[in-house]
């Protein structure tokens, strides 16, 4: 007699988050992307549903980025000095589905740009590129929530992603978000009560739990990914046993934390690209939903490995 | 009788006693403190006196010394009590009243006081009946009742010839359990025997309550309460232990406990028109770190792995050896703990709620410094400690007070203005809040958008203001709750409601199988079940099965003081109880850092709770 395999089956589900809208829903995005939506562990097709892939993000700042190592920005060449340049070049030559700007310049001690300027800024980009937008703040409280709540509103009816609201500072968003029919990325600091504490907060404000998207804070490879791997296990197992306030689709920013390591800036010229693949390859064998990345070689690989996993067997 | 006058000096204070009462007991009568580490075996020479008759001057031990005339005692510097203590004095406020009307009454046990006095007419000895002093007192106690063991002090017997004859062969013994055994404590000329008092008193890390007992009716005369004056030199048991460690440390802290509860039994005696002397044994219940300073005995072990303190079960002293100033032969008894952070409180509160005799799967939830929970009924106990800190009692923030006089014990909050409506014991004038008006705040401030689940205040109105230590929400006029109080209070509530969560899944059961709870804890007259479960301190079950039984651990000292089998009852409960170690469990850290957040993170465990 052939062993018969245990089955697990779970009461609940991963909420889908829908980033983008078309000109049929009043925005002027060409595609959305939708994300979550899994009703089992990732990748265990034979015990539940997973209608949508883990979809990667390039990422791109508004100004020139001071920190990101050689390697990482030799594939834009001199675009990455323009931000709408890079954002054509990750959306025309390297088939971005996504992208995920970073108002870095709206930061007190990288330009202090504001929020007027990223507003428009913001608008001309939604003009230059149709994919999709994550709006991700400078990391400055203050300056966030007014150069978010400014660009939420320029970038209204676009159904984008903004974050991100932490446990000490989401109000602002929150009403921003809402009134402009954004979703949101709630931050955590590697702390499954914290973020779902931060999801009940926030839909506490009225946004449903179908907009928020969780940022659990990963590390890169070798800096702290087990902490993140098992984080994100915890919320995912708590979601699929009918736990909806932790039922929140992932977002992993990858590139920002594997462009870090040590072993990312020295070594052979594609050990950077290596610790990236790595990274997002293991975040999404823990349920990372969205993967914000920088090199495009290392999406490449990512995506080929995403494509094999849906490879039905 | 013939009673003579006794004037102590330097202070000129004079009074008249019996003839052979011992001048230790006129002076504790007369309120002069004398020193007596021994507790009157006259064994120390702590009490050395000088008695003045014309010019000459003559040393004596004041323990020993029966009164045979008018004396002129002086009493020198170096017998009275320690420098030290009188450096500390500034430190004591004055003890309150309390209402104990809440607290746990019906005396379920036989009365037989700790130590209870007998009026005797012996016969006088003839050539036909020659059995020894001693012996005579002994075979006209056992007419009386029978006691298998009996003792009596050297001292005692010393005096006992004189006394026995100069009294007419009628006296007045006071007979204490000592351990398995039956003591002769005192033996007093004439007949005092309808003047027998005790001291019940609960020890707790922040509030020390005592309660003056007529031994005789069973009644109680008086409560009062005053914060621990320890707190000065740390607010947890742990940093206590520390201090006792410093040099002169454990002095100090035993100092403090012992000034205190002293004050606190002067105040209630005279308010009460008791003697002293008349208090002849007192019972004290409290933590076992509380104690161990008690009896100065060094909490050093306490906190240090496996955790193990000197002595649990501590046997029956005599109160003058610890410095407390009743008779100074009287005794003092502790109620046995359990393990280093389970203590005599906990013991105490188990036999007082009765949770040892119940049916149903009970818990007792003593929300207190050190927050103990008891999880079990007839068949089995098992018990942890958790450190919620002190902020339910009232300390430790902003505006915090003990529930007396004054203070905000209950609060209404308009949703719509925000206006507020505070309700104070006594309907006094605010003049701060308490644990139950803490309780109620949050609940109200949650309700009405004020703060929001994480605790930050997130209304924006005239009442809300900002400090230094964050916004701050004004109730009326100067008191205020700012958001490092209500982190505070979170992280208070988290630690007792995740020592409970972890209890009852420690022994594989669910919260909904507790059919009976118990909630003990210093709140005065008042705890809203609804509004404590609302912010999260208890457990989301039917409210009908919650009790609030008030200050439990002092309603257990009292039963003891008053009956010997309370006292077994409670020996066994202490033995019976399984300790629990949290500090090891690793799922403690995670059931508390998911319980910061009001009512809690995961929102399934309070259903009925809604905001």
């Amino acid at each position: 007699m052939a062993a018969e395999l245990m089955r697990e089956t779970w009461s609940g589900e991963v909420s889908v988050v829908t980033i983008g809208a078309a000109k049929s829903e009043g925005g002027t995005r060409s595609a959305m992307v939708k994300i979550g939506g899994q009703k089992t562990l990732p990748f265990l097709f034979a015990e539940g549903a997973i209608p949508h892939k883990p979809v990667i993000a390039l990422e791109i700042w508004d100004i020139a980025p001071l920190d990101w190592p050689e390697e990482s920005t030799k594939p834009y060449g001199q675009s990455i000095k323009d931000p709408l340049a890079w954002a054509q070049m990750c959306v025309k030559e390297f088939k971005a589905q996504l992208l995920c700007v970073r108002l870095q310049g709206a930061h007190p001690d990288f330009g202090n740009k504001s929020a007027q300027q990223e507003a428009e800024f913001i608008k001309a980009l939604l003009k230059k590129v149709d994919v999709p937008l994550i709006i991700k703040g400078c990391g400055d409280d203050e300056k966030d929530n007014q150069v978010l709540a400014v660009c939420a509103e320029a970038a209204k009816g676009e159904r984008c992603l903004i974050g991100s609201a932490v446990q000490d500072n989401y109000k602002t968003l929150v009403a921003a978000v809402l009134a402009d029919g954004h979703n949101i990325i709630a931050e955590s600091p590697i702390d499954i009560n914290i973020a779902k504490q931060l999801n009940i907060l926030i839909s506490d404000m009225g946004l449903p739990l179908e907009r928020i998207v969780i940022d659990p804070t990963i590390g890169a490879l070798g800096y702290g990914l087990e902490y993140a791997y098992s984080i994100m296990e915890r919320a995912r197992l708590a979601a699929l046993s009918g736990d909806k306030t932790v039922a929140s689709p992932f977002i992993c920013f990858i590139g920002q934390e594997a462009w870090r390591a040590k072993e990312a800036k020295v070594g052979s010229a594609d050990q950077g690209i290596m610790w990236e693949v790595v990274t997002a390859c293991a975040l999404i064998q823990a349920g990372g939903d969205i993967l914000v990345m920088r090199h495009p070689k290392a999406v490449e690989k990512v995506n080929k490995y995403i494509e094999e996993l849906f490879i039905p067997r | 009788m013939d009673k003579f006058k006794v004037t102590f000096l330097p202070e000129n204070k004079t009074i008249e006693v019996a003839k052979d009462t011992t001048i230790l007991s006129a002076a504790i009568s007369a309120g002069v403190s004398i020193n007596s580490a021994c507790g009157g075996d006259g064994v120390c020479g702590k009490c050395k006196v000088k008695i003045k008759s014309g010019k000459a001057e003559q040393i004596h031990l004041a323990c020993q010394s029966p009164v045979h005339s008018d004396l002129e005692v002086e009493v020198p510097p170096e017998s009275r009590l320690d420098e030290k203590v009188i450096e500390l004095k500034d430190l004591y406020s004055a003890s309150e009243d309390i209402d104990a009307s809440k607290a746990l009454k019906d005396q379920a046990f036989k009365h037989s006081p700790l130590s209870a006095k007998f009026f005797l007419k012996l016969p006088k000895p003839n050539l036909d009946d020659s059995i020894s002093d001693l012996e005579r007192l002994y075979r006209e106690l056992r007419k009386l009742q029978s006691f298998p063991v009996m003792q009596t002090g050297l001292t005692n017997i010393r005096q006992l010839g004189e006394l026995l004859r100069d009294s007419d062969w009628q006296v007045t013994v006071t007979l204490g359990k000592r351990n398995d055994t039956v003591e002769i404590v005192l033996v007093e000329p004439g007949d005092t025997s309808g003047k027998n008092y005790g001291m019940a008193f609960d020890i707790g890390t922040t509030t020390i309550s005592g309660q003056l007992v007529d031994l005789n009716t069973m009644q109680v005369l008086g409560t009062k309460a005053s914060y621990n004056k320890q707190a000065s030199f740390g607010s947890d048991v742990i940093s206590r232990i520390i201090y006792a460690h410093e040099e002169g440390g454990l002095e100090k802290l035993h100092s403090a406990v012992i000034e205190t509860m002293n004050h606190m039994i002067h105040e209630l005696t005279t308010e009460h028109n008791v003697d002293l002397n008349d208090v002849t044994c007192m019972l004290c219940a409290g933590n076992t770190t509380m104690m161990h300073l008690l009896l100065s005995v060094d909490p050093t072990y306490i906190r240090k792995e496996p955790y193990v303190p000197t002595a649990n079960f501590l046997p029956v002293v005599r109160a003058k050896e610890a410095g407390v100033n009743i008779n100074p032969r009287g005794l003092l008894s502790c109620v046995p703990g359990v393990s280093s952070y389970v203590g005599g409180d906990t013991t105490s509160g188990v036999l007082s709620s009765g949770l040892y005799k119940e049916e149903e799967l009970s818990i007792l939830i003593d929300i207190g410094t050190n927050g103990e929970i008891c999880l079990g009924n007839k068949d089995f106990l098992v018990a942890c400690a958790a450190s919620a800190g002190p902020a339910f009692e009232g300390s430790g923030l902003t505006c915090g007070m003990r529930a007396s006089r004054g203070a905000i014990q209950e609060v209404k909050i308009n949703p719509k203005d925000l206006k507020v409506t505070p309700e104070t014991i006594g309907n006094a004038k605010p003049v701060g809040i308490c644990g139950s008006g803490y309780i109620d705040l949050i609940a109200e401030m949650l309700k009405a958008g004020i703060i929001d689940k994480a605790g930050k205040i997130i209304a924006e109105n005239e009442r809300v203001r900002v400090s230094d230590m964050g916004k701050e929400f004004v109730i009326v006029d100067d008191i205020v709750i700012n958001e490092a109080d209500i982190e505070n209070l979170k992280r208070a509530k988290a630690a007792i409601y995740s020592a409970g969560a972890i209890l009852v899944k420690h022994m594989g059961l669910e919260m909904d199988a507790v059919k009976k709870i118990f909630i003990a804890g210093g709140f005065g007259t008042s705890l809203d079940v609804e509004k404590a479960i609302e912010i999260g301190l208890l457990p989301d079950l039917p409210r009908k099965r919650f009790k609030f039984i008030g200050n439990s651990s002092l309603a257990g000292a009292r039963q003891i003081i008053l009956s010997v089998d309370a006292q077994k009852c409670a020996d066994e409960i202490a033995r019976k109880i399984t300790y629990f170690e949290l500090s090891v469990d690793p799922g403690y850290m995670d059931q508390y850092m998911a319980a910061l957040f009001f009512p809690h993170t995961d929102l399934k465990r309070f259903p009925t709770v809604k905001f």
